[in-house]
């Protein structure tokens, strides 16, 4: 069972799109949540340190999705921490390169609240896994 | 939750309005630029977040068209099609939709469009260009991005990625992503085009990257550059933006406004309590206790100025909301008369009240209405006189003082002031010895005029009924008013002035025939006191003399048609002398009470330009007084010089 005291950050361009994802993860319990507007934020945010989760989005201005999952993978102080990416259609190639970058797992859009636990607690079960 | 639900239907509302404000500008700049790859990924972002936020909410028709929309953006993005007007023409339908929806969910009306004919048009409109791309499309981008490979390998110098890197900024639709020219080569094998490319723009794909790069950060960028991403800077810029954009908090507007109501009630108190604490201070001069309270109040009276100038900031926004629909409208509006013409727009950054931002949109499209019908002429006509095929229309906005200018000018043909006149006569608002005496500068104003309209027969487009006297009454409802300059084939200037603020003026009160008046300070150029030998009477117009110049003087007993009782007999008389536009006039009144911050009331039921009132404030004193409307005085003058 993961920490619902855990810090999460929700990063999307899109405002509404935070507020429904924070929604869901409040309604599966966590209430640490903080948000970013794009991959460029939510990375210094990332940096301040604190986060045991990302949920992301894919298309954003500035910095997407993959590039902060790159960024990330490559930051000896950020390269293990779980990322989640949303993406709007389940396009195979997008999916395989995010694969390859590192993601933990992917979501499409949209999702219930069980769909997003299902996905955590799989990511969950796989980090206990490789300890 | 369901009041959560509804919240967040709201701000999905105006968030996705907002994005679809931020792109509509930007098809009209794709249309110019062509494929710019830039633009085009943040039009199928908007269309993309769009889709994905009313997808969770459940709104499916939104998703349907945002869907289909997408569908075109991508393949525009992934250069499988290119860009067509057809293609143009039916996204912008499917933004006119995504509006027209979003006002469905905000009004709650329950009404259901049927999009699928749009699906269907948009599909349709996806295949005709996938059809028709193998041809055009890929031969016509060899040219443009083989050259960056070949070029840029063979020249790397730095001096020509300095001329390169201005290019960039010029035109980033040139900014081919370099692998996929690589591989366009590779398919396409008409090899001879590739020397024949100009060289100079092309490079830019690959050589200004590097030292950018360098300066800006990290590792990856290389991957954004590869993309044909933003440019760092740019890209730093942007951040520095969205980190500003999250310190913001969404606001009811209904709030913001209690509190300027409130604001103003506040103003009100404290001009009363300075009254009154002055009278204190005069009555009981050495009390201790008149000392505190001038203290207390004078504290009160600096607070209360910071205050309203706080809240007054707080309903300032960009012009910009307003300006990023001009450049469709001005497609729109070009491409049904048939005209070519370019807009550009300058300081869309300046801040204005909210109530400016509501009201200025319709005059101003208006008056681009009409200078595009009417100022500019057509390509032919325009070659003709030796100007560019091309109209220009500029709009332009910058604050002067406490005034807030928004000039529109169009480099068309002019207005020519005899046909205003003989066209002014023909419909009976002149007579021709008016229009005999009338200066040409004041003969522009007949355009205001209501029922006037110069067109022989109206068009679909300025003529509806209602004319540019519309605009002059929208915008004399926001206090301000409207300049006009014209000269024959060099085109034509309109002039918005309007004050920073509304709700709140500084106020000269005078006193005429016993009762006080308030007049707005900002049109107030000087006060005299004039001896009444100095007044002259030409031709049964009174006038002075102020440093040489002749100036008009009316009394504002007259104005406001009052009897003069009294007045007559003094020596002397106070004058104001009034600059509106490039209008100077002077007002007599019988006594200066002095300058006083009002707030103003809006008296409904009143008809401003007849009774010259602008609304009605309570005075220190707390006696209700009078706001006049100079503008409207200023407007009037003529008929006052007839009575």
């Amino acid at each position: 069972m993961p920490d619902l005291k855990m810090k999460i950050l929700v990063v999307d361009d899109f405002s509404t799109m935070r507020r429904i994802v924070k929604n869901l993860l409040k309604q599966l319990g966590y209430d640490n949540i903080e948000e970013a507007e794009d991959g460029a934020q939510a990375y210094s945010k990332l940096k301040n340190g604190g986060f045991s989760f990302v949920v992301s989005d894919w298309n954003m201005p500035n910095m997407d999705g993959l590039d902060l999952l790159k960024k990330v993978r490559s930051d000896p102080e950020l390269k293990n921490l779980p990322i989640l990416m949303v993406t709007a259609e389940a396009e195979k190639e997008k999916v395989v390169t995010a694969i390859q970058a590192g993601v933990n797992n992917y979501i499409v859009k949209p999702f219930t609240g069980e769909t997003l636990k299902e996905k955590m607690d799989k990511v969950f079960e796989r980090l206990a896994a490789q300890k | 939750m369901n009041d959560e639900m509804e919240e967040i239907t709201l701000e999905f509302i105006t968030e996705a309005e907002e994005s679809l404000d931020k792109i509509e500008p930007r098809f009209v700049e794709l249309e110019q630029k062509g494929q710019d790859t830039d633009l085009i990924n943040d039009i199928f972002r908007s269309m993309h977040t769009i889709k994905g936020a009313a997808g969770f909410l459940g709104f499916q028709l939104i998703v349907d068209v945002a869907h289909s929309a997408e569908n075109i953006m991508k393949k525009l993005r992934d250069q499988e099609i290119t860009l067509s007007k057809p293609l143009m023409d039916v996204i912008l339908k499917a933004i006119d939709m995504l509006r027209l929806l979003l006002n469905h969910l905000k009004e709650k009306d329950g009404i259901i469009e049927d999009v699928s004919p749009l699906v269907q048009e948009l599909g349709n409109a996806l295949k005709a260009a996938i059809s028709g791309a193998p041809d055009t499309a890929p031969s016509e981008q060899i040219e443009q991005s083989d050259a960056p490979v070949a070029q840029a390998l063979k020249e790397p110098e730095a001096s020509k990625t300095i001329s390169a890197k201005i290019t960039a900024e010029k035109s980033p639709d040139t900014a081919v992503k370099p692998d996929e020219a690589s591989q366009k080569t590779s398919k396409a094998p008409e090899t001879t085009q590739i020397t024949a490319a100009t060289p100079q723009i092309p490079e830019v794909s690959k050589a200004p990257r590097s030292p950018d790069n360098g300066t800006a950060k990290n590792t990856e960028t290389a991957q954004a550059a590869t993309e044909g991403e933003p440019k760092p800077n740019e890209m730093i810029q942007a951040a520095k933006d969205s980190i500003q954009k999250a310190q913001n908090l969404r606001v009811d507007v209904n709030r913001i406004d209690k509190v300027m109501d409130l604001t103003g009630e506040v103003v009100l108190v404290r001009n009363r309590l300075l009254n009154i604490s002055n009278y204190f201070d005069m009555k009981y001069t050495d009390d201790q206790m008149t000392e505190i309270l001038m203290e207390a109040v004078s504290f009160l009276d600096r607070i209360t100025s910071d205050m309203q100038l706080a809240v007054m900031k707080m309903r300032m926004q960009p012009i910009q909301k307003i300006f990023s629909k001009f450049p469709r409208l001005v497609r729109d509006i070009s491409s049904s008369v048939n005209k070519d013409v370019e807009l550009q727009i300058f300081g869309e950054g300046t801040e204005v009240d909210k109530t400016v931002i509501e009201n200025i949109g319709d005059p101003m499209t208006h008056i681009l209405r009409n200078s595009i019908d009417h100022g500019i002429e057509s390509s032919e006509e325009r070659i003709a006189k030796g100007k560019p095929p091309k109209g220009k229309i500029i709009i332009s906005t910058y604050q002067r003082g406490t005034q807030i200018v928004i000039e529109i000018k169009d480099d068309g043909g002019g207005m020519d002031v005899n046909k205003l006149k003989r066209k002014a006569i023909e419909k009976g608002l002149l007579t021709e010895e008016e229009a005999q005496k009338m200066p040409d500068k004041e003969a522009i104003d007949i355009i205001f005029l209501p029922g006037f309209s110069t067109k022989e027969t109206a068009t679909q487009l300025s003529g509806r009924g209602v004319g540019m006297d519309v605009v002059k009454t929208n915008i004399s409802l926001l206090n301000g008013y409207v300049e006009v300059s014209t000269e024959k084939d060099a085109g034509t200037t309109f002039k918005i002035i309007i004050p920073l603020t509304l709700a709140i003026i500084q106020a000269l009160m005078v006193e005429v025939n016993g009762a006080k008046y308030a007049i707005p300070l900002a049109p107030i150029e000087e006060t005299l006191k004039v001896s009444k030998k100095d007044i002259t009477n030409i031709t049964g117009q009174n006038v002075i003399v102020i440093r040489d110049k002749i100036c008009p003087l009316f009394d504002l007993s007259s104005f406001l048609g009052l009897d003069t009782n009294g007045s007559e007999d003094l020596d002397y008389k106070y004058v104001i002398v009034i600059l509106m536009g490039d209008k100077r006039f002077c007002v007599a009144v019988d006594k200066l009470v002095g300058q006083e911050e009002v707030v103003i009331k809006i008296l409904n039921g009143l008809d401003t330009t007849s009774s010259f009132v602008l609304g009605a404030t309570i005075t220190g004193d707390g006696k209700v007084v009078f706001i006049l409307d100079v503008s409207s005085m200023s407007r009037n003058l003529m008929d006052l010089t007839k009575a």
